[in-house]
């Protein structure tokens, strides 16, 4: 949790304050991001624009409960923006060797660990025919372990929306992991 | 034989461990500051420019000259009003109200209208009087009536040479002469 302190002293115009929020909100900030768009520099990009928005935006924030949504719901919404933008020019081509690392890596047992390139494969692999918000709910529900509450908070839209892309999401993948591992 | 469900577990606690991670996470806090620095400096050119714009509103003299010449301002503003809201009062108690949707009179009628007016005028120095529109007819008509026995009388008196001559004796007995109207 995020100090309350720390964030009013950011808000006083502290520089060195918002080194170390920056410091603290990043890892979680750039997991999401890059676990929603698959690649490593799309999601720094957005992890930098997210905290400049933070200290633009950060006298809004009353408490340090509400700051972790608030910056969940940030990041959501520039990989929302990322994702239009890769519309217009989609770079992910499938692989089938995709399916083969994540075979190996289930085998192994579990102390498997993925590496981000690694990561970044998979992840592009099982939710390329999702929508984005069945992205984002999927990893945020799924990966990020969130409540559907947190996750409606985030997202903005209602819990039985959440529910029904989540529902969706998992179908998806699964028909994709049933048929390819 | 492995479930759906299984594998699908399987790839989730797969992804779920594997953490994405920032490999330059000082990049990023550079990056941050010197975007929130390029920021921070635009905004300070915006304010020097609107101080080099407006600032010599905070130079003594000039504001409390400027304070002292709105402040005349509005007192005459004030006396205006009462001038004209006294002017208002007066006119207000001299109104003639005529019904507009009245026939129009006749150009002898009018200038009888208007005789009688000054006449009124003259002679009640009120400031304050009110006609409806019902006696100016009245009055109007006993004006006419007045006016047709007079023409009655005196055909009748030229037409009497005898009744003639004793009128006007009687008029210089009693020192008066005739009286037109």
């Amino acid at each position: 949790m995020i100090d309350l302190k720390l964030i009013e002293e950011c808000r006083e115009g502290n520089f060195n304050n918002f080194r170390k929020l920056v410091e603290l909100t990043s890892p979680f900030a750039y997991s999401v991001a890059f676990r929603m768009l698959g690649n490593q520099d799309q999601a720094k990009d957005v992890v930098q624009e997210t905290m400049v928005t933070i200290w633009q935006k950060l006298k809004k924030i009353k408490t340090s409960q509400v700051y972790k949504t608030w910056i969940y719901r940030i990041v959501v919404n520039k990989c929302y923006d990322e994702m239009r933008k890769r519309k217009r020019n989609p770079e992910f081509v499938a692989d089938d060797n995709t399916w083969e690392l994540i075979a190996n890596r289930i085998s192994e047992g579990p102390s498997a660990a993925l590496e981000n390139r690694e990561t970044s494969q998979i992840i592009g692999i099982l939710t390329e025919r999702l929508s984005s918000k069945q992205k984002a709910v999927f990893v945020l529900s799924d990966l990020e372990g969130m409540s559907n509450d947190e996750v409606s908070k985030i997202t903005g839209i209602s819990k039985s929306a959440v529910k029904a892309n989540l529902y969706h999401a998992r179908k998806s993948i699964s028909e994709k992991v049933e048929k390819y591992l | 034989m492995k479930t759906e469900s299984e594998k699908y577990n399987k790839v989730l606690d797969l992804l779920r461990k594997s953490i994405p991670e920032i490999d330059s996470p000082e990049d990023i806090e550079r990056e941050v500051i010197k975007r929130i620095a390029t920021i921070h400096k635009s905004r300070l050119n915006l304010s020097g420019v609107i101080d080099f714009l407006f600032g010599w509103i905070y130079i003594g003299w000039v504001r409390r000259s400027l304070i002292t010449v709105s402040m005349i301002l509005v007192l005459i503003f004030i006396y205006q009003q009462g001038v004209i809201l006294k002017r208002i009062d007066v006119l207000s108690r001299r109104t003639i109200v005529i019904d507009k949707e009245n026939a129009p009179a006749p150009a002898d009628e009018i200038e009888k209208m208007l005789m009688m007016y000054r006449n009124s005028g003259r002679r009640f120095s009120s400031k304050n009087i009110t006609i409806s529109e019902r006696q100016m007819k009245e009055l109007f008509e006993s004006v006419n009536e007045l006016q047709i026995k007079y023409k009655d009388l005196e055909n009748l008196i030229e037409g009497d040479p005898e009744l003639k001559k004793m009128i006007e004796k009687k008029l210089i007995e009693n020192n008066r002469t005739k009286i037109n109207l």
